[in-house]
């Protein structure tokens, strides 16, 4: 079997700075990836290469079997994706802002309508499809997201931070989507910083630090090098072990008890 | 094929708009524009701009959701309204004065609105997300922004033209009402494609923070530019006969560079047959709006390629300058307050959309007085009472950037964050506006006004110093009472919408009647009761000092 992604020595700077120092790796249809790694390891740039949304400097990307031209974005119509920040266009309904999405994707107004009722009503939110999006608390908008990411039914993923505001049934739904979505071959980028979700749903766990992959492969497979929970392989690979000292220096700053050189 | 609105129940009709665009949509396919798509992004973002956010997150009532109203559209009368003025243009019979009035004052209009209120839409970063994850290209996303901008701007450019254009009917003949409208429509599309081709430009060589000033910067450019044109045109002409109003154009290089008078040429053609100015100037023309044409295909998806740049920011160290921290001991008297003042000042030294917004302002406030004290001292006049008069009270013109400032002063990009207001301890609003009000005081109108006076000083000496300090304490009483009068929701708490974008200018001319009465009367006091001025100098202290400690306060 072909890779559905590829990437190779993909290489991305802003301003002079490295941010991906050559990205490697491939991944295969109907993987579910734990795409995980520290506050601006080069996640959000390496997904943003992917959707065409930010130019790599040099390397190769290859999509659906195709080298990506970054000129044609047809091979986005198989993406579905939800943005870390869950930005929307508040002052639309929840009704036309998918209808709107619905429609970039090519859509038919009827189709898009009866998608979104249906999967609104798996969530608990079907009686606010005429509702503005203003009005919406953080788990009914990321819901939204959620639904504009599948609605035209899509062959890769990429989610960043999905469960991001959900309560703990409309977690489990998804979840479960998850595994379902598994099981019809479709292959899910999923990031988080919220480790143990990560490490149960994943097959494979993707680390990136530094712009760089420093760890790839099952969970399973990646427990032999630093045993323990993925929070611990985490912390070993990204080379962080001073918790205990930084929240005794947060109480410090709490009571203001301040040394000579902070 | 498309549906026709978002929500049938509400929007059963396809808008004028569309219907026309829809005209077109041969025109945007072979240009490459995905025609479906880019209409539903249009179709949608039209209705976001006819609903205005509510200002508190999740405070709006259903009553109000309901009724969608685009401002900016139900506030185009009053352009209409003020260009009745140009009508004494038809007095006489020559139309070359006529359409060089008339298009010098529609370019400086539309080019002021803009770059003023439309930059925006072009340069706005939040569609990289939501719609660049999406299979839409990047024409496609420029085309919309574009034929968004032009809706607007054409049916600004329109209500500013309505007049003249009628009039022109009327009185010139169908044939030149018919090249008006046709030579107003290319106004508003060449100030369009000039602006988007500069950004474009601009955006593909510079990168971060440099970038933002130099988009910020290129406004005020161009409002000099423009204001500085308006002034030159007064010398193209050779008046011949004053009482026929009989001119001539002169053809000199350097006045060919004044575009508007392109515009102006095939009625000179129409009304007296050929010239060979009037030939030339015509080619101009139809060889520009070629090049515009040409560029703005180079560059329509260029600004949207380069806009994740507008996004990044350089590391640095923030210090509060020695006048901020030095103005917020002398004004600001409670804690809170110097708070909010310590916030504004970090807040609008950083935030893009409050400079694109106000630099424009700024600049043709600064533009006029600038003009008569340079000609005037160009032309080798003495000073004499007279216009140490005028000389004295230049600065005051600075006065008319205040509406915009109590405009942008409500709006925010980071309007979101606004709910940190409502946390603090005691009320939150009184302290906040005083404290919002001496900042754009002390940061934007002082240095201006010291600016204009200082040039005045220099060349007059110390004698007018009480008239320019009263002139002062003059415009920050009427700063507070505008600031009073249309701020009515707390700082920076509204979100920028393209259909609130003539606000400035709206509030600009309720702004100027009562003021202009009150400079007036100032001045005439000043003038022409002798030591008139310490008294005004003393009553204008007291209402200072009594807005300083107590104003805003409910």
């Amino acid at each position: 079997m072909e890779p559905i992604v590829e990437l190779i020595d993909v290489i991305k700077t802003f301003d002079g700075r490295e941010v991906l120092k050559g990205i490697n790796f491939s991944v295969m249809p109907g993987e579910i990836i734990g795409y995980i790694g520290p506050n601006g390891a080069g996640k959000s740039t390496t997904v943003k290469i992917l959707l065409g949304m930010l130019k790599k400097d040099s390397g190769t990307i290859r999509i659906f079997n195709q080298t990506l031209d970054e000129k044609d974005e047809t091979y986005k119509s198989r993406i579905g994706y939800v943005p870390e920040n869950a930005e929307l266009y508040e002052t639309l309904t929840a009704k036309e802002y998918l209808l709107f999405v619905g429609e970039l994707y090519g859509m038919k107004e009827k189709e898009i309508i009866r998608k979104a009722v249906l999967m609104m009503d798996a969530l608990g939110i079907k009686e606010s499809f005429h509702g503005r999006l203003s009005g919406f608390s953080k788990g009914m908008r990321q819901k939204v997201l959620i639904i504009s990411s599948l609605i035209h039914d899509p062959d890769i993923l990429f989610w960043d931070e999905p469960l991001s505001g959900l309560d703990a049934n409309s977690v489990q739904i998804i979840k479960e989507l998850l595994a379902k979505l598994k099981d019809e071959g479709k292959t899910i980028f999923y990031s988080s910083h919220v480790m143990d979700t990560v490490e149960k749903l994943s097959d494979r766990i993707l680390i990136l630090h530094g712009g760089e992959v420093v760890a790839d492969g099952p969970f399973n497979e990646l427990k032999k090098e630093a045993a323990g929970t993925l929070e611990e392989l985490f912390n070993t690979l990204t080379g962080f072990d001073e918790h205990e000292a930084l929240a005794d220096q947060l109480l410090k700053g709490i009571k203001g008890e301040f040394t000579h050189d902070a | 094929m498309m549906r026709n609105g978002l929500d049938k129940e509400m929007y059963e009709s396809t808008p004028i708009y569309l219907k026309l665009i829809d005209k077109l949509a041969p025109f945007y396919t072979k240009i490459g524009v995905d025609y479906g798509q880019m209409r539903t992004i249009l179709e949608t973002k039209m209705i976001m701009d006819s609903r205005r956010d509510p200002v508190i997150q999740g405070m709006s009532s259903n009553e109000d959701e309901r009724e969608d109203k685009n401002h900016f559209f139900r506030s185009l009368w009053v352009y209409a309204l003020v260009s009745v003025f140009m009508l004494f243009l038809f007095v006489y019979d020559n139309w070359v004065f006529q359409y060089t009035t008339y298009f010098s004052y529609l370019f400086i209009m539309v080019f002021f609105t803009m770059l003023a209120n439309f930059s925006t839409i072009l340069l706005d970063t939040k569609d990289a997300d939501l719609i660049g994850s999406k299979p839409v290209s990047q024409k496609t996303i420029g085309a919309a922004k574009a034929t968004h901008i032009s809706i607007y701007l054409i049916s600004f450019t329109f209500a500013v033209g309505l007049v003249i254009i009628l009039s022109t009917f009327y009185f010139n003949g169908i044939l030149a009402g018919i090249l008006l409208i046709i030579l107003t429509l290319l106004a508003s599309l060449w100030t369009l494609g000039l602006t988007i081709i500069l950004y474009a430009t601009v955006l593909k060589h510079f990168d971060g923070e440099r970038l933002k000033n130099i988009i910020a910067y290129s406004q005020i450019s161009v409002s000099i530019f423009m204001v500085a044109g308006y002034y030159l045109m007064g010398q193209i002409f050779e008046i011949i006969d004053p009482s026929t109003f009989l001119v001539e154009m002169d053809l000199s290089l350097g006045h060919a560079l004044l575009f508007p008078m392109w515009f102006v040429a095939p009625f000179g053609l129409l009304q007296e047959g050929f010239k060979m100015v009037y030939v030339i100037y015509t080619l101009f023309l139809f060889l520009g709006t070629i090049g515009i044409g040409i560029l703005y295909y180079i560059n329509s998806d260029k600004i949207d390629r380069n806009l994740q740049k507008m996004n990044k920011t350089k590391m640095r160290v923030s210090e509060r300058s020695l006048l901020e921290n030095g103005t917020e001991k002398l004004l600001c008297l409670s804690s809170l307050e110097k708070a909010y003042y310590h916030f504004t000042w970090q807040l609008t030294k950083n935030e893009r959309e409050f400079k694109t917004r106000l630099y424009p302002s700024i600049a043709s406030a600064l533009v006029f007085p600038l003009f008569i004290f340079f000609t005037t001292l160009r032309g080798g006049q003495s000073i004499t009472s007279q216009n140490t008069l005028t000389f004295s009270y230049l600065p005051y013109f600075t006065m008319l950037s205040i509406p915009m400032i109590a405009v942008v002063t409500q709006f925010s990009v980071n309007h979101k964050g606004s709910w940190i207001f409502e946390l603090s301890p005691g009320r939150a609003k009184g302290p906040f506006l005083r404290a919002v009000t001496k900042v754009m005081l002390v940061k934007i109108l002082l240095p201006m006004y010291s600016f204009i006076s200082l040039l005045i000083l220099v060349l007059m000496g110390f004698a007018q110093s009480v008239h320019l300090l009263n002139g002062f304490l003059l415009m920050s009483v009427i700063l507070y009472f505008e600031m009073k009068r249309s701020v009515k929701t707390l700082p920076f708490t509204r979100k920028y919408a393209a259909s609130e974008a003539n606000q400035g200018c709206l509030s600009g001319l309720i702004f100027f009647v009562p003021v202009f009465i009150v400079s007036i009367s100032m001045i005439v006091l000043q003038t022409f009761i002798p030591y008139a001025e310490w008294g005004v100098l003393l009553l204008l202290i007291s209402i200072n000092i009594w807005w300083i400690k107590k104003g805003f306060d409910e």
